[in-house]
């Protein structure tokens, strides 16, 4: 129950960060991080994999809402909920009957960080592509994905890092 | 039928992903900008409300921005206030018996119109501002906008009511611009890149300039007067075998910030078009 709770609270405030906050930095005109995710990567192990897809496309449909970006927020994380047991197998052998949540310890600091680098490199490439919605100027979205996806990502894991002290 | 279910059960994962994304890419895809559902737009009213809350508190901090623009504006017009009077005291001071008096000073032969700028883009490559005054308020094309900052763009349309502005913003444009220094001028255009940057071309190697030298309007265009602040250098690089530098430019107007613009209105501009046209 308190677990519930938890992400219960957690979503709103991700949800809240994110649209408030983050979606009105544009550093250097093309840095804007997208942490909401932070959601879905950090679900238990083997939280049900149909809750999380429901998860995910409710979540990418309210960040949609808020930027006027209709169904490529949610495109994009139910796309990373999908794939997200797939990186868990990639990158760690977590045994069958535990049920660990992600982080630096269950994980290992190095196997962590791969996982959410992928997933959040994934996410935003899906993102950037659909937004733009061509390979014109390829080499502009491509630097807007790897920029971002490297903020991301140092945001996302300096809060796990914080979380776990 | 039990092997429907088993089938149904053993990829429910991969059809519900599916179905969830064949959703999330038809609303994409249905996206026309007219038609969207406004349930899911910030139309929708418990979204629209939770940005009015954290709009009237994010306010503040760009009053301070609005009262400087203020502020300065008002400064600038005092001191054209003082400039005007100095002047109309020179020509009273004028003996009657003169020579008839010359033809009004050039400066004189402009009207500034004011607007407000009811949308602007700067994220795009080809950007665009509307403003909300348009014929009915004496605005025609290839007006120059400016505000108190310095040059913003050119009227490229006009209807009734508004008028969509070409700012500097935009690759389809280029500015005559000029040093204020030495008067070498080149036309300054856009790439494409970061709103607060663009590029100085044509200015040859032979000539000498630095790091923040302002440059201005030259004057030479129907749109600007002499003199308006287009931007300052900001980096410059020139190779071995170039004859031109490679100029960036760092713009003195703020795009994302844009408010209130002026627009240039020249008294003579149909005479001076149709002697220009005459020569050709």
């Amino acid at each position: 129950m308190k677990m519930v709770l938890q992400n219960i609270v957690s979503f709103v405030v991700l949800v809240l960060v994110q649209v408030l906050v983050l979606n009105n930095i544009h550093f250097m005109g093309y840095i804007n991080p997208y942490v909401y995710v932070l959601f879905i990567l950090l679900l238990p192990v083997r939280f049900s994999r149909l809750f999380t897809l429901i998860l995910a496309f409710a979540l990418g449909l309210i960040i949609d809402a808020f930027s006027n970006t209709y169904g490529i927020h949610a495109f994009s994380t139910v796309l990373i909920a999908f794939l997200r047991p797939f990186a868990i197998n990639l990158f760690t052998n977590i045994e069958e009957d535990t049920n660990p949540i992600p982080s630096f310890n269950s994980f290992g600091v190095f196997a962590f960080s791969k996982y959410v680098i992928t997933l959040v490199f994934i996410h935003h490439a899906s993102f950037f592509l659909l937004e733009i919605f061509s390979f014109t100027a390829f080499g502009y979205t491509l630097l807007r994905i790897v920029l971002n996806t490297l903020i991301t990502t140092a945001i996302l894991l300096g809060i796990c890092a914080v979380k776990r002290e | 039928m039990r092997k429907l279910f088993a089938f149904l059960a053993k990829y429910s994962v991969l059809i519900l992903f599916i179905i969830l994304e064949t959703i999330s890419f038809s609303m994409i895809v249905n996206n026309d900008g007219y038609q969207q559902s406004v349930f899911f737009s910030s139309g929708n009213t418990l979204i629209a409300s939770l940005y009015k809350v954290n709009n009237s508190v994010f306010e503040y901090f760009y009053l301070k921005k609005a009262n400087e623009g203020l502020a300065k504006e008002n400064v600038n017009l005092q001191n054209e206030l003082a400039n005007l009077k100095l002047r109309l005291d020179t020509l009273k001071a004028r003996p009657t018996d003169d020579v008839q008096t010359p033809s009004i000073d050039p400066n004189l032969e402009i009207n500034y119109i004011l607007a407000k700028v009811i949308n602007n883009s700067t994220n795009k490559q080809l950007n665009y501002i509307t403003l909300n005054k348009g014929l009915r308020d004496g605005v025609r094309k290839d007006m120059g906008v400016i505000n108190e900052d310095g040059v913003v763009g050119v009227v490229s349309n006009v209807s009734e009511k508004f008028a969509v502005v070409i700012p500097i913003l935009n690759p389809r444009i280029h500015f005559n611009g000029k040093f204020v220094k030495n008067n070498y001028n080149g036309f300054v255009n856009w790439d494409g890149v970061d709103y607060r940057f663009a590029k100085l071309n044509d200015i040859a190697r032979h000539v000498i300039f630095s790091k923040g030298d302002s440059l201005v309007t030259s004057g030479y265009s129907h749109s600007f007067p002499e003199g308006i602040l287009i931007g300052t250098v900001d980096d410059f690089n020139i190779e071995e075998s170039d004859a031109y530098f490679d100029i960036r430019v760092k713009l003195a107007v703020n795009f994302r910030t844009l408010s209130y613009v002026k627009l240039i209105d020249y008294l003579n501009y149909e005479e001076r078009l149709n002697l220009e046209n005459e020569m050709q």
